[in-house]
């Protein structure tokens, strides 16, 4: 290896005079270049534009870096914010840290890093030879979301409640699997449980391309015990065991260039959508459009927004993304969503008793677990973390599967590019940095719903998206996912261990372009997935 | 090693033998030649791998300790546990400068550091339960176990002083302490066995983190630069984290906003142990050895590669942030929960902190900037 490095180095003088050379005594070589180099995408390094990563974009901090173009004074929020982040919250009241209390008393996590791993993916559970199942606790970065079904809804309004999910009776809309001690009235003999325990298995299947080779796939299967609203006995009673009831696993996402995607005009956006696919190329792609809390609480008349975040695009900004974990996930008040997840349920009030109604989400002063500040300070956190730039973008396999990400019609969804607004903008209520304003960006999605297939439905509707629907995911950043975190997985539930495992689940209005990645040759796929891995 | 000054020389006169065109009008480049693969094998197997082995083994010696301790209730066995605690605690501290990896995928670190525990729920569970097993215990949430519990029930609550009577000591205590120390032990054997076995412990097909560090070329490292910009990053956080949140929150704007709730292993009074271990740490990575270890390569070489100036002068400002955070306990050995409050102290703090300033500022503009200059 040694040897190795020093040839290379030794060759590496020449090649980039030889380069330099060529480019400086000769100019057709880069017509010829041109004419490889067919996508726009191709030799972009720079994805976030000024917002990307410097000296992090190789390494496991590749999500973790503030944007470079941020004034002091952002930058010290944006530090405060990452504090913030990792901040372990505890039951409350904590005397000593009151900074810190607020967690639960149900939830699925004690602070954002657990499910964003160094602001990346969480780790997917696995499972020990011979295991059949495991029980999520504090190593899972995944829950479930859950409501009643109720048929799809296609216009949002007063009447029909905005197309909110009905949540389930003494539960609502996020199963909590943990809990603080004394959540429950039989904590003594089950400490720490939530509203219900979780399971997790794995169902197998193979898929072979037509050279012979194949690949194994696993779908996470998920079963509920111990619901709190039922004793042992009677437990298929349960609300959340019903048949009407519908779940969707939710695995932690990247947290970075978020605000960068929120600045995207709502018009470009809506201009690509093809709802009714006019242009009969198989893809659609549409807007989900959902309720929006800082609207309402802003009593606008329409509480509605483009959803822009989730894995269904079902939350309009950063704000109501980033609070609506620390309430949800978490179980922490804040000042947009100061009740309690569980509130006015059986579970609630049993615990509020139990403990004396110390921990009833609001101080006496009606202050909610999480100030103002430090709720701007988290979702500006959020807003504001560069996007790594790619790497290896002269590799030959990487340049030629940049055009056979195009040539097998990835793009179709996969959006490469965007231009962020510019001229005096609010994100979530507040004004937008100006280092996010008119970048060039490079996040490759078009921030709409498609229907993915069978294979990965959830079979649950979110707002407006339905069961079979899911937003596009960014692929920026998507190389470095293993490298942030070695145990993540991608897709919504985390299923998929590789990028390659990730497009072999697209079916749908992605079907004919897995189908085309299928009949590449084995050289060509790698190539493709080689330039995936360089974003 | 080709220095960056030789390089753009050699470059140069390529540019001019090709266009033959002046000097003036040809393109600068620099960069400068450094041949990383035996720092980055020494670094992984006889620094990071090493201090976790010293970690899991220090733990297996603890836990017996503290199963001593469980059947026989002395103070020896006390003692003995008390000292076990502190010396399997240096090898976690000197690891925090290269937090990454199986540590943070696998959840170790929550395991084994959360801060602040939740003495409330600890004695909710001791006054409730009638007894305690490791596999229980292990689903606990994590602010009920790992360094800081048993901390906690070791030296009690370190306002006064850090000692503990064993007659202090409950049976349940014990049999709780003992019962955390082994799935600690449990979580440092699976942190040692994800970088030398398997990274990810339900499947022995998947390879040891330390191979993805030594053959970079992966879908973890994509290349040297990577594994280098990695072990520099993990420098530059742990010497933010010590200088800007364990030694300076605690410490406040003055005398009178000062916190001692946030003092890291406050019931031990181990903080100033901690401090130093962090920063030794990253002397380790910087240097690429142990501490009284014969020279090896490390992050310094790499450096010298690229400026034998720059490479000299953060060595010294790692070892003077050392001497500086060892010499805030003064001729009276005070406790840094003490030194806080205290007028001459406070001064020695914040010279500590400034050289971690300078440290972190050094490693962050003129270490970490090499890496666009590296010419792999």
């Amino acid at each position: 290896m040694k040897n190795l490095r020093r040839a290379k180095w030794s060759n590496l003088a020449i090649i980039i005079a030889s380069s330099i050379i060529v480019s400086g005594c000769n100019s057709s070589s880069s017509d010829e270049k041109e004419e490889v180099s067919q996508v726009t995408y191709t030799h972009v390094s720079q994805l976030g534009g000024d917002a990307t990563a410097v000296s992090a974009s190789d390494s496991g901090h590749g999500f973790s870096t503030p944007m470079p173009n941020l004034t002091t004074e952002q930058l010290d929020k944006h530090l405060a914010g990452d504090a913030h982040f990792e901040t372990a919250f505890t039951t409350a009241p904590n005397s000593e840290h009151p900074e810190l209390d607020g967690l639960g008393p149900v939830f699925n996590n004690q602070d954002c890093n657990s499910c964003h791993q160094r602001d990346g993916r969480s780790s997917t559970i696995t499972l020990a030879q011979g295991q059949e199942r495991v029980l999520l606790g504090p190593e899972a970065g995944i829950f479930l979301r859950m409501s009643i079904d109720d048929g799809e809804c296609s216009n949002p309004s007063a009447d029909n409640n905005y197309c909110k999910n009905a949540g389930v009776d003494g539960f609502g809309t996020q199963l909590f699997h943990r809990g603080v001690l004394k959540a429950r009235d039989d904590w003594q003999e089950n400490p720490f449980i939530g509203q219900a325990d979780v399971y997790l298995a794995y169902q197998y299947s193979t898929v072979e391309y037509a050279d012979g080779s194949s690949v194994e796939l696993k779908k996470p299967i998920f079963t509920i015990e111990q619901p709190y609203d039922v004793s042992a006995e009677n437990r298929l009673d349960s609300a959340i065991l019903q048949a009407n009831v519908r779940y969707s696993p939710r695995n932690g996402m990247p947290v970075f260039g978020l605000g960068l995607l929120e600045l995207i005009n709502e018009a470009d956006i809506l201009a690509i959508a093809d709802e009714n696919d006019s242009n009969e190329d198989g893809i659609s792609g549409r807007p989900n459009w959902v309720f929006d809390p800082v609207k309402a609480k802003n009593n606008d008349p329409i509480p509605v927004s483009l959803g822009r975040f989730g894995w269904k695009a079902s939350t309009p900004s950063v704000r109501v993304q980033s609070l609506g974990a620390l309430r949800g996930d978490m179980g922490v008040t804040n000042p947009l969503f100061p009740d309690e997840s569980i509130a006015n349920t059986p579970l609630h009030e049993s615990y509020l008793t139990r403990t004396n109604f110390v921990d009833t989400g609001v101080d006496e002063q009606g202050n909610t677990e999480a100030s103002q500040e430090f709720s701007d300070e988290v979702v500006f956190y959020a807003e504001t973390l560069a996007v790594p730039a790619r790497r290896n973008i002269e590799n030959e396999s990487v340049i030629a599967g940049a055009q056979l990400f195009d040539k097998v019609n990835c793009t179709g969804c996969h959006q490469p590019e965007f231009t962020t607004a510019t001229g005096e903008l609010l994100v979530g209520g507040l004004p937008a940095p100006d280092g996010l304003k008119g970048q060039k960006i490079y996040p490759f999605t078009d921030m709409l719903l498609h229907d993915l297939g069978e294979g990965l439905a959830d079979n649950r509707r979110d707002f407006t998206a339905t069961g079979v629907e899911w937003k596009t995911r960014p692929l920026w950043g998507i190389g470095l996912t293993k490298t942030v975190n070695p145990a993540a997985g991608l897709l919504h539930d985390g299923r998929a261990a590789t990028v390659e495992e990730a497009i072999l689940w697209h079916g749908g209005e992605a079907q004919q372009s897995k189908a085309d990645f299928m009949t590449l040759t084995q050289t060509d796929r790698q190539a493709l997935l080689d330039f995936v891995m360089s974003l | 090693m080709l220095k960056k000054s030789l390089l753009a020389l050699a470059l140069s006169s390529v540019f001019l033998t090709g266009c033959g065109g002046s000097s003036s009008e040809a393109p600068v480049v620099t960069g400068f030649a450094f041949e990383a693969t035996e720092m980055i094998t020494n670094l992984t197997n006889d620094v990071i791998v090493a201090g976790y082995k010293n970690l899991n083994d220090e733990a297996a010696v603890f836990l017996l300790a503290t199963q001593n301790l469980a059947n026989t209730a002395t103070e020896e066995n006390l003692a003995a546990a008390q000292q076990a605690w502190k010396d399997v605690r240096v090898h976690w501290e000197q690891g925090e400068s290269h937090i990454f990896g199986p540590v943070d995928a696998l959840s170790i670190d929550p395991h084994l550091d959360t801060w602040p525990l939740n003495t409330s729920d600890l004695q909710d569970l001791l006054d409730s339960q009638s007894g305690f097993n490791a596999t229980e215990l292990k689903a606990f949430n994590d602010d009920v176990q790992g360094f800081h519990t048993m901390e906690f029930l070791l030296f009690g609550d370190g306002v006064a002083d850090n000692e503990k009577a064993i007659g202090e000591m409950k049976d349940l205590e014990r049999e709780y302490l003992s019962a955390a120390a082994e799935v600690f032990k449990t979580h440092t054997q699976t942190l040692f066995d994800a970088w030398t076995v398997a990274n990810d412990p339900n499947d022995d097909k998947s390879p040891a983190y330390k191979d993805l560090l030594l053959t970079a070329d992966n879908a973890v490292y994509a290349s040297q630069l990577g594994v280098v910009e990695e072990l520099i990053n993990g420098m530059i956080g742990i010497v933010d984290e010590v200088g800007n949140g364990k030694i300076a929150e605690p410490f406040g704007s003055s005398i009178d906003n000062i916190d001692t709730t946030k003092v890291e292993s406050q019931y031990s009074w181990n903080s100033l142990a901690d401090f130093t271990d962090n920063i030794q740490g990253v002397q380790n990575v910087y240097r690429g050895e142990f501490l009284g270890q014969a020279d090896k390569t490390g992050i310094i070489d790499f450096v010298t590669a690229a400026d034998a100036a720059i490479a000299t002068r953060v060595d010294t400002e790692i070892a003077d942030a050392i001497a500086a955070i060892k010499a805030i306990a003064g001729d009276n050995d005070l406790p840094f929960r003490q030194a806080i409050n205290d007028a001459d102290a406070r001064v020695r703090i914040q010279t500590a902190i400034d050289t971690l300033t300078t440290l972190q500022a050094s490693l962050e503009n003129d270490v970490l900037t090499q890496l666009k200059e590296w010419q792999q």
